[in-house]
């Protein structure tokens, strides 16, 4: 289709419109985290400033208040996506693989799971957990968590799964291999990339969810954003270490998404659109 | 390439009969037993302590057997209702808003214009981020005394509560869904993209010459050919903002009074705040059975044809 000039004039400005909107707060959230503090609140927000990453340093390295708890989101969020697919990848693999009864319902019910309130969950597992000795514990994270990663991996490993064309394991099956060897020696190299994508978007899940640590790490092994939650107790908020722990915390996600562009579509849709 | 060729989905490892139906089963079985165990096990341990007292700063056992006293309580309290009314008010019409917008950001994100991929690569970036993360992005700009929120509704000369849009029960709910719209939007926005990608231009082009104007060709054409996504899209929104928690976590914990209070939210109040176990045990199940039933009619009229 033909666009005339004064159109086009309008598009480009609608797309520069969408921009400042949606990443426009972002950046404003990366400059606070740069900000010297004097101009952080501004009345008149300020957008020259000599950067300084103070904040960060302050965070990070000396004292270093969020710095443990940027390893314990990685322990978090990595245990979580490890721990998943030895029960996922199987069960994505049968879904995809096989027709027996009750095959759509399952897949309904996993993804059931994914709208769940978490909320409902919360106080059962902070009770249990306590009476256990398990709050405050990367397990006890690591093991909830398990109710959105792995419906969220088996719905998404089914799609990447489903891809692989068949017609590999039947003629390796008419060569007279078995299901192991099958599955080892074709299926699984081929799924690779599949398996990556599907951890690294889990990884995001995980990594973004503060319901499950609000209530049970403790201080030794809280993740950054419930650190940072912290932050607004105390007297005298700094609101620019919470830039530069919230900045932290958003990279990671943001640089997964740039990484697995083509694939975003089918990440954020658990497989359902190609994209 | 082998002589024979088996297209269908059927095709079943070469296993005997009886095997070939016991292994999807031994495959799936891990993972529902893991789900059952971390799922059932909550609910029932809260079905069982919604019939006693149970206040976990008086005692770490159930004080006693009540009945359905923890239900009369919480449907007498007027927290509950208001709750589900602020929960259904901020679901129904933030996933309205999300969809219309992201559609219509869709239909720009089709036009060829220079530097289009980088901003479609760009426009997912807010729903990348944690929503307690933009609860604190949120809390910033919207900050009374020097949020670049308020100051730009100065700017263009209208009111902003002396308290601050957080702080005054007549904007603190909308606040909150504001944060959310502006995260999944874009959500919205690159999902129907990639469903309008689907539409043949042919079509469209056809029913152009013939005079369809943009509207009728949306509602005949368009929309019925990404009936999924849209299905998907709205389904999933809504069942989120649903449960919406962190951002009210963060930026009003249910305030100011319990102006912005939703289900979720109210239950942490009542459970880890007020450490009212019974009471929170009855409210979850009232807000189980309400969950269940929306993700029922998901799957029933949404989800049935995507699986």
């Amino acid at each position: 289709m033909r666009l005339g000039t004064g159109r086009r004039v309008l598009l480009y400005l609608a797309l520069l419109l969408l921009m400042v909107i949606f990443i426009g707060p972002i950046l404003w959230f990366i400059l606070l985290a740069i900000k010297p503090p004097d101009v952080a609140f501004a009345q008149r927000p300020v957008l020259f400033f000599q950067p300084s990453w103070s904040a960060f340093h302050e965070i990070f390295i000396n004292p270093g208040t969020n710095a443990r708890q940027l390893v314990n989101s990685i322990i978090v969020a990595g245990g979580a996506v490890a721990l998943n697919l030895p029960f996922s990848v199987p069960a994505a693999y049968a879904i995809s693989r096989f027709t027996f009864r009750g095959r759509k319902n399952l897949m309904l019910w996993y993804l059931g799971l994914l709208m769940a309130p978490p909320v409902a969950f919360l106080i059962p597992y902070f009770i249990v957990a306590t009476a256990v000795g398990l709050t405050g514990t990367y397990l006890a994270m690591i093991l909830v968590l398990q109710t959105i990663v792995v419906p969220f991996s088996v719905w998404l490993l089914k799609s990447f799964f489903d891809d692989i064309p068949i017609d590999l394991e039947a003629s390796a099956a008419l060569d007279g291999a078995r299901l192991p060897a099958i599955l080892w020696h074709i299926t699984l190299p081929l799924a690779a990339p599949g398996l990556v994508v599907t951890a690294m978007f889990a990884f995001v899940f995980a990594w973004n969810n503060a319901a499950f640590p609000l209530v049970l790490s403790d201080q030794d092994t809280a993740t950054l954003p419930i650190g940072t939650l912290g932050y607004f107790g105390t007297a005298g908020v700094s609101w620019n270490d919470i830039g530069a722990a919230a900045v932290a915390a958003m990279l990671p996600p943001m640089l997964i998404f740039l990484i697995m562009g083509r694939y975003v579509v089918r990440g954020l849709t658990f497989g359902s659109l190609k994209g | 390439m082998s002589a024979v060729v088996l297209q269908s989905r059927e095709y079943d490892p070469p296993l005997r009969k009886k095997k070939r139906q016991l292994l999807p089963l031994l495959l799936i079985a891990p993972s529902v037993l893991l789900l059952i165990v971390l799922v059932a096990f909550p609910l029932v341990f809260s079905l069982r302590n919604s019939f006693y007292f149970w206040n976990l700063q008086m005692s770490p056992q159930p004080m006693g057997f009540i009945g359905l006293g923890n239900y009369r309580a919480a449907v007498a309290q007027s927290d509950f209702f208001e709750a589900l009314r602020h929960t259904l008010e901020i679901a129904l019409l933030g996933t309205a808003i999300e969809v219309a917008a992201g559609l219509a950001i869709a239909h720009l994100l089709v036009v060829r214009l220079v530097g289009i991929d980088l901003c479609r690569a760009l426009l997912i970036m807010p729903t990348t981020i944690a929503p307690i993360v933009t609860g604190f992005l949120f809390r910033y700009m919207y900050d009374a005394q020097g949020g670049i929120i308020p100051w730009l509704i100065r700017l263009v000369h209208l009111p902003v509560p002396p308290q601050g849009l957080l702080g005054n029960d007549q904007t603190a709910l909308w606040a909150v869904l504001f944060a959310d719209i502006w995260q999944w939007t874009p959500f919205c926005a690159i999902v129907l993209y990639a469903g309008l990608l689907s539409v043949p231009d042919e079509i469209v082009e056809a029913a152009r010459i013939d005079g369809a104007n943009g509207w009728t060709i949306l509602g005949r054409i368009t929309l019925p050919m990404i009936r999924k996504p849209m299905a998907f899209v709205a389904a999933l929104r809504l069942m989120q903002i649903f449960n919406l928690f962190d951002l009210v976590l963060v930026l009003t914990r249910g305030g100011p009074g319990s102006a912005s209070r939703t289900l979720s939210y109210n239950l942490y109040q009542q459970g880890l705040v007020d450490f009212n176990i019974g009471l929170s045990s009855a409210s979850t199940w009232m807000i189980v059975i309400l969950v269940n039933i929306l993700i029922a009619l998901f799957a029933i009229f949404a989800f049935r044809d995507i699986v």
